[in-house]
């Protein structure tokens, strides 16, 4: 049992973001990057973020995932507060319920594959985690590299290691950050396909930012944000709902 | 909630880390590695050398027991009872003057029994029985010398030499003295003589300065420490000092013990300094791991796993840094036994000595972590939002309060085992104290010179001139300038070095240099009293002799301070040395020449009255005595009180002839007693003056004041060496420190330069932007370190060494050079890669 399921609610949104607001400090002054965002998020729903730069999406994924707290506003995911989390509690619940995929894969340089793929379960303390990373290594089609430093994979390979990171823990929500920004169109089909086969696999709820508007429109719903505010939401064109 | 199993999954997190190599902990290695090795070393040293000295106890007593006594033998009575112990050796030594076709030596003479040696052997060239070379043969009695001898008397095996009134067949070469190590300060070479031919050569007369030591063998069964109770008790006046096995080689135990203290604080600040580099390797090792921290903490580690994954590592590579430390530290007795040896009673053997690489490893250990734990700490503040935003807002700088408290617990307790494993606790506190302040200062003046940089700079900028200044101040004060790291590691380093420095330059000149302008050239010792005047008379006899200073002298020993028994008495450590043997006395109507009487009143030249004193103003306060307070002197057995009459402050640096206790007339003359003189002469004049008294009076010796200075000298010198030594290490780890902390900076210096040249600046600004930055750094901390060193020198000389104190400024100028020197080769170095850097590569760079 953990400490933060107790807030659950099965059947409640996934996401539920009211009134958030945040101020970072720079060097030039205070900064607001989000002025007010209201925002639901349903069960197993793709949302995608779309938004030029500096707009405010990926720091609303940094929201998300409790590793930025707002000035102002409520932050609920998966049922839990997470205003009212500390920072070792919120590290165990992102552990426990979230996969996060980034544009810069951050594998660890010095752990194999194998090694990679299996930290989230051993932090959660499953002695399976090396068989589950082994497995899930061979659902993202990398068996044969389960050996190899990031250093010895090709980028697309590398994002496909961070997927089965990301996904190893069954996470029930799944933030990707531009997944496909730093590889090829070919590579990076091939990696959304697989994040879209394995979200579905898992029933995680998926928010996908990205700049390109032809990989978002296979979302369930598209948000539009500018200066820190959702100025839209469309609906998108998942093909697999 | 479960950490997915704490330290078993820290342990497997920091040995994945370590597979990607430690490169940029090899400076915290090596830094450690020095530290810890050098005070290993000196502790496995120290404790060699006291394992071999216990060992060979009984061969450096030469005995089981040692009872010596000075002026006078041993009575009847008394030797009944030692001869009842067991098997009783004895040997008489006395400093002589050896002579051959007008040749004239001082030599330290020993008349041996036919029992000695009890333990040991004694080694000779060529080989033959001690009995058989100091025997008579043809009537005539042998004697074995030192190399020495032969050299300076020009005599080769088998020549007579005269000492006293009694001629010697030099029959062999002394290559070892078993029990050398008993013998004091030496004067000259060795003469080993039969008790039995000694009575012929006239030397002990009543007043001699001769020591009688008896050596006693003990029967089986018998216990020495209850026998030595039994001794006491049956001859309590017996003034006579008596030593066992435990106390076998007292003054070499102490000389090792006290430069090994020494030299363990100068590691130990080596270590400390070591400390900084530690502190810098695993500040820079951590900066290129934000983002692994980051993703971890983003993938659900716990801050407190990522801090334990961490200081794993850093654990394991001081581990590493500690064992090399701990392995030359064990090895380090072998590499000095050649070069100590000759130093040394003993063979200097390998072994491995637990206890003192415990503790080198200890500090090693408290140090690594003391100096980690900053650095560490702040893996608990990075942000995974790092990992979304190049540019994250920086962290705010939190005060950890786990941190503080566990730096300032491990600072305690480096602390206690600095002085619980010091023997001499006050010098551990003074040192403790010195290390805080220093390192304070340093900080202070780090972050006082960033501070002045940046606000210099600014000026620069307002009056828009100077352009290679501004940037050479810009950098001294840019956020990440190594400034005060550089000034704390090399400041350190200099600080120890100017302390030693200004220890030796101090010392050196009290040795040598205080010689006064009219310095006597002699000591004549053993002067009879019916010798006086032909004495003088055929000393002034002598063209250039300038003045004779005679005075009588007796032994005698304070047997009571106020009343109290002196062993009873409270008496301060700097003034124990007047009570712990024998000292020179006399009696005098008229004051000493120059002497300074600081209380009191001398007493009348007709004075007939009870006996009054003069008595040392320095020991009187060390004693809780002053004028009035009554002191009993036993003189030959004799117990004489006397009241103080008056303290005078004796300045023995004038090398005149000084006594502690002067008595007034009318209670020593009778005594049995010998004069001593010191003899001025002009430099032509010594080797006449030393031929007229030998060739006239066989058994005054002759002690040249240069010699024995000479001698003095040449200890220190030993002493400054292994000094130097340790000192050596600090600076080296002080550089390393400097050179990581430089090159830390270097890749911002290459890309500052090369936008510089791109914009027109010619190579000789740049060169000067790094000369005055390096310059600025190394002369305000060779300043500092001017200062602090000299403080530190002051108290040791002071309050430790209890000696006079000068400022020396050649060797406040010696570090101040060399730090500037040090600067400016490594910003030298510095610049010189980053004018080389092809700026079109650098500029495509993305």
């Amino acid at each position: 049992m953990n400490d933060t399921s107790d807030a659950t609610i099965k059947d409640g949104p996934m996401v539920e973001l009211g009134g958030v607001h945040l101020t970072l400090s720079s060097a030039a002054g205070p900064v607001n990057i989000l002025r007010g965002v209201d925002l639901v998020i349903r069960r197993r729903e793709r949302f995608g973020i779309v938004g030029p730069s500096g707009s405010g999406k990926s720091t609303l994924l940094m929201v998300a995932a409790g590793l930025e707290r707002p000035n102002a506003g409520s932050v609920h995911i998966d049922g839990a507060d997470l205003g009212t989390l500390d920072e070792d509690r919120l590290a165990r619940f992102r552990r426990d319920r979230v996969g996060i995929v980034f544009q810069s894969f951050h594998l660890m340089a010095t752990m194999t594959a194998v090694e990679n793929v299996a930290i989230p379960l051993e932090l959660a303390g499953r002695n399976d985690a090396f068989a589950r990373a082994g497995e899930m290594l061979g659902a993202v089609g990398l068996a044969e590299r389960a050996l190899h430093y990031p250093g010895q994979l090709s980028g697309g390979e590398q994002q496909r290691v961070a997927l089965a990171r990301a996904f190893i823990a069954a996470p029930r929500l799944l933030l990707a950050d531009e997944p496909t920004g730093n590889l090829d169109q070919t590579t990076g089909a091939l990696v959304i396909d697989l994040m879209f086969a394995l979200q579905a696999k898992y029933g995680s709820t998926l928010i996908l930012i990205s700049h390109d508007p032809d990989l978002v429109q296979h979302c369930d719903r598209i948000a539009h944000i500018r200066d820190g505010r959702i100025e839209r939401i469309e609906d998108g064109q998942r093909s697999d709902a | 909630m479960n950490d997915g199993g704490g330290m078993i999954l820290a342990f497997r997190l920091a040995r994945r880390e370590l597979r990607g190599g430690a490169r940029g902990l090899r400076i915290a290695v090596l830094c450690l590695a020095l530290g810890v090795g050098a005070i290993a070393g000196v502790g496995s040293a120290t404790r060699s050398i006291n394992a071999e000295l216990a060992a060979e106890a009984r061969t450096l007593l030469g005995g089981d027991v040692e009872i010596a006594l000075r002026h006078r033998a041993i009575d009847d009575a008394q030797r009944g009872f030692l001869t009842s112990a067991g098997a009783l050796s004895e040997a008489t030594e006395m400093r002589a003057m050896a002579h051959s076709d007008g040749r004239h030596l001082l030599v330290e003479l020993k008349a041996v029994d036919d029992l000695y040696p009890l333990h040991g052997t004694v080694r000779l060239e060529p080989e033959m029985a001690l009995s058989q070379a100091l025997g008579f043969e043809n009537g005539t009695a042998g004697a074995v010398v030192e190399s020495g001898v032969l050299v300076r008397l020009g005599l080769r095996l088998g020549d007579r030499m005269r000492v006293g009134e009694e001629t010697f067949a030099v029959r062999a070469v002394l290559i070892h003295e078993p029990d050398r190590a008993a013998a004091s300060f030496t004067l000259g070479p060795r003469v080993l003589i039969g008790q039995n031919s000694l009575g012929k050569t006239e030397l002990v007369q009543p007043g001699s300065l001769v020591e009688n030591r008896y050596r006693i063998r003990f029967a089986p069964g018998i216990d020495p420490a209850s026998w030595i109770e039994t001794l006491k008790a049956k001859f309590p006046d017996a003034g006579w000092r008596i030593r066992d096995l435990a106390d076998a080689a007292p003054r070499i135990k102490d000389l090792v013990a006290r430069l090994g203290l020494y030299l363990t604080l100068v590691g130990l600040a080596s270590l400390l300094v070591g400390g900084v580099g530690v502190a810098n390797a695993i500040k820079t090792y951590l900066d290129r791991r934000t983002e692994t921290i980051a993703t971890l903490r983003c993938l659900g580690a716990s801050a407190r796993l990522v801090f334990s994954t961490y200081l794993l590592q850093v654990l394991a590579l001081a581990s590493v840094g500690i064992a090399a430390g701990l392995a030359v530290g064990a090895a380090l007795p072998l590499v000095l036994a050649p070069l100590i040896g000759e130093f040394l009673p003993v063979a200097l053997r390998f072994g491995i000595h637990l206890q003192p690489l415990a503790l080198a490893g200890s500090y090693g250990l408290l140090t690594a972590i003391l100096f980690a734990l900053w650095p560490l700490s702040r893996t608990r503040h990075v942000a995974p939002s790092l990992l979304f935003r190049a540019l994250a807002a920086p962290a705010p700088s939190r005060r950890d309060a786990a941190a503080i408290a566990g730096i300032a617990a491990l600072a305690v307790l480096l602390t206690i085992l600095a002085i619980a494993s010091t023997a001499d606790r006050k010098l551990a506190l003074w040192f403790v104290g010195g290390v805080v302040i220093s390192f304070l200062a340093f900080r202070l003046a780090g972050f006082g010179l960033e501070h002045l940089a940046r606000a210099a700079a600014h000026r620069f900028y307002v009056s828009n001139g100077h352009p290679t200044l501004r940037l050479a101040l810009t950098n001294l004060s840019r956020p990440g300038a190594p400034t005060p790291s550089v000034v704390l590691s090399l400041g350190i380093g200099l600080t120890v070095l100017t302390t030693v420095v200004m220890i030796e330059a101090n010392l050196a000149r009290q040795v040598k240099n205080d010689m006064p302008a009219h310095a006597p050239a002699f000591f004549f010792i053993d002067i009879q009293p019916s010798q006086v005047e032909a004495f003088e008379t055929a000393v002034r006899s002598v063209p250039g002799v300038l003045g004779i200073d005679r005075v009588p002298h007796l032994r005698g020993r304070i047997s009571k301070i106020a009343g109290i028994p002196a062993d009873q008495a409270a008496i301060a450590p700097e003034a124990q040395w007047v009570t712990r043997s024998d000292r020179g006395v006399t009696y005098a109507a008229r004051p000493p020449a120059g002497a300074k009487i600081v209380a009191g009143e001398w007493w009348p030249e007709d004075y007939q009255g009870p006996p009054l004193l003069s008595f040392d103003a320095d020991a009187a306060k060390g004693m809780g005595v002053g004028v009035g307070d009554m002191l009993t002197i036993n003189v030959l057995g004799r117990e004489i009180d006397a009241r103080i009459a008056n303290l005078r402050r004796i300045e023995w640096s004038t090398l005149g002839v000084n006594f502690t206790i002067i008595l007034s007339p009318g209670v020593l003359e009778s005594a049995p007693q010998t004069h001593i003189a010191s003899v001025t002469t002009t430099r032509e004049a010594e080797d006449a003056v030393e031929a007229v008294i030998a060739d006239r009076f066989s058994n005054i010796s002759a002690v040249r004041v240069k010699a024995a200075i000479e001698t003095v000298a040449s200890i220190l010198d030993h002493i400054a060496t292994a000094l130097r030594l340790a000192t050596a290490v600090t600076l080296s780890v002080g550089l390393l420190v400097l050179a990581a902390a430089t090159a830390a900076g270097q890749e911002k210096r290459i890309y500052d330069s090369v936008i510089l040249k791109v914009l027109g600046a010619q190579r000789i600004d740049v060169l000067k932007t790094y000369a005055f930055e390096f310059a600025v750094i190394g002369l305000a901390t060779a300043m500092l370190a001017c200062l602090l060193g000299t403080g530190a020198a002051f108290i040791l000389i002071t309050e430790a060494m209890h000696t006079e104190w000068t400022f020396e400024p050649g060797a406040a100028l010696a570090p101040l050079g060399i730090g500037l020197l040090v600067t400016l080769t490594f910003g030298f170095v510095g610049c010189w890669r980053a004018l080389t850097q092809p700026a079109a590569r650098l500029l495509r760079a993305p």
